[in-house]
Order: structure tokens, then C-alpha cells, then sequence
């Protein structure tokens, strides 16, 4: 792993190249204007996003394993989508 | 028909024009319409279902997240460090039993956060503090400076949503099947 360091410490101006592209990963970039935000900003929507798609994948695991424990294996519907997958 | 991947498809758009940055401009197109082709959502759909079936028939939630997780960090090849650390922490756990030793984990001592003078540096110190906070919710970047630490990220969002988009898609899809194929004394509740 090649390590990028110029004079020991970081450009800001990668910082704000990366931030920048970060941004246009959050669902805030998707709104229209005001697409200046501060580095802060930025930072603490990500955590704050990150964290409801933990939330959202942990509720979607209680909604898988209630599906599996309650579906009939010699269903049909099991069949089905095994095999539409293959 | 069921299509688990019926994703936009389309790839974002990053627009940077300093030739410094050709080499993450061209990575960063790579992260965002990586995630978000319809072929790595069957990729990963595939593996989602392989690990499910895996768990034996009646997972528990954190069972069936384990899996969604290792079968996305598959996904991601082991490119990322997000990834690596994904699946290794599997194979850690199962060491660990076996060693019968605990992890212990460091004590985050918070420091004291002086009042600086000058507003550049109490902004600073804000990034700073966000960063960490970033680096705790990313698996296996805690210690990552701050550049790596952001292409990390930036991965693992693209990746994440992807995993939300087919474990939604597949959970209406086992409702639906649910739905259709339940015998009707079963349905009716009095």
C-alpha cells in the first residue's frame, strides 16, 4: 500500500476534493441549489447517514429472519425465487 | 417477475478538473457506478441468498446481518479496507472462542477541548472530531488519516445502499411469495 503523504501532512485541497466527492454520494446532494455545505456539515450528515443505513440494514435482518422462520420450505414460493436467482 | 437488481444503473456524476486529482476523479466514478450496476447487485443478491441458505432455515436477525455483511464485504473482493476488515472479523470471533480470551477494548479517552482563540483551528478541531466519529462507524478505519479514511467511505456508503436496495428487494419478494402461496385457513385469524 502506497502511502500519499506530501510534507507530512495533508492538503487541504484533497480533504475538499474528497469531501466534495462524498457529497455527491448523500441523499442531500440530490436536492436542487445550495449544493455548498460546510466541511463540518458534510462530515456530520455522513455519520448521521451511515447510521440510519446501519438502522435501516438491522431492521431489514428482523425482517429477512421472520420471513425465513415462517416460510414453508416445501412452499412454492420458496422454489420460486431460488430459482428465478439461478 | 421478480428482479432483485432493478437498479437506476446510472453512474454519478463527479465533476473535477485539477489535474491533481485525475487519479481519485477516475476512482471516484469507479466507487459510485461500481455499486450501482445492476450486475454487482446480482453478484451480490446471489451471495445474500447463498449465505442465507447457509444459516440453516431459521436465522436470528443478527445471524442474518452477519451474513448480508460477509456476503457484501465477498462482494467487494477484498478491495476495500472496509471489506477486509468485514471478513475478518468473522474469522476473529471463531479464534478468539477457541483462545477463550476477550477482546478488551482501549478506553477513549476524550481530550479536553481547550477553547482555541482562532476560529480556523476550533473548525479544525470540529473536522477532526467528525472524522473520528466517521472512522468509528466505518469497519476497520479507525486509525485511517483523514484521505484514505474518506475513499473508505465513500465505498462503503455507495455499498451499503446497495445492500439496503436488494435485501429490501428480496424481503417483498419472499412477502409476495409469502402472500400468495399461504393456504387460506392458515391466513384467516379469528
Amino acid at each position: 500500500m502506497s502511502s500519499r503523504r506530501s510534507r507530512g501532512g495533508v492538503s487541504e485541497e484533497e480533504i475538499n476534493e474528497l469531501i466534495s466527492r462524498l457529497q455527491t454520494l448523500l441523499p442531500s446532494a440530490r436536492r436542487r441549489g445550495g449544493s455548498q455545505a460546510s466541511t463540518t456539515k458534510l462530515l456530520k450528515e455522513t455519520c448521521s447517514y451511515i447510521k440510519s443505513l446501519h438502522r435501516e440494514v438491522d431492521d431489514l435482518s428482523d425482517r429477512l429472519s421472520d420471513l425465513m422462520a415462517t416460510m414453508d420450505h416445501n412452499s412454492p414460493g420458496a422454489e420460486i425465487i431460488r430459482s428465478l436467482l439461478r | 417477475m421478480i428482479s432483485l437488481g432493478g437498479g437506476d444503473g446510472g453512474g454519478g456524476s463527479s465533476s473535477s478538473s485539477s489535474s491533481a486529482s485525475r487519479k481519485s476523479s477516475s476512482r471516484a466514478k469507479a466507487t459510485q457506478t461500481k455499486w450501482r450496476t445492476g450486475t454487482q447487485q446480482k453478484i451480490y443478491g446471489r451471495r445474500l441468498l447463498d449465505a442465507l441458505r447457509a444459516t440453516g432455515g431459521a436465522p436470528q436477525p443478527r445471524a442474518v446481518k452477519a451474513a448480508a455483511d460477509s456476503a457484501l464485504a465477498l462482494t467487494a473482493r477484498g478491495q476495500t479496507r472496509w471489506s477486509r476488515a468485514i471478513l475478518l472479523s468473522t474469522c476473529r470471533r471463531r479464534v478468539l472462542v477457541k483462545a477463550g480470551g476477550k477482546i478488551r477494548r482501549r478506553h477513549h479517552r476524550r481530550p479536553a477541548k481547550a477553547a482555541a482563540l482562532e476560529p480556523a483551528a476550533l473548525k479544525e478541531r470540529k473536522v477532526k472530531e467528525r472524522l473520528r466519529v466517521l472512522g468509528r462507524l466505518v469497519p476497520g478505519c479507525r486509525k485511517l488519516p483523514a484521505p484514505a479514511l474518506l475513499e473508505e467511505t465513500a465505498d462503503y456508503v455507495a455499498a451499503l445502499e446497495m445492500q439496503v436496495k436488494t435485501m429490501r428487494a428480496l424481503a417483498d419478494a419472499l412477502a409476495a411469495a409469502q402472500l400468495s402461496s399461504a393456504s387460506p385457513p392458515e391466513t384467516e385469524r379469528s
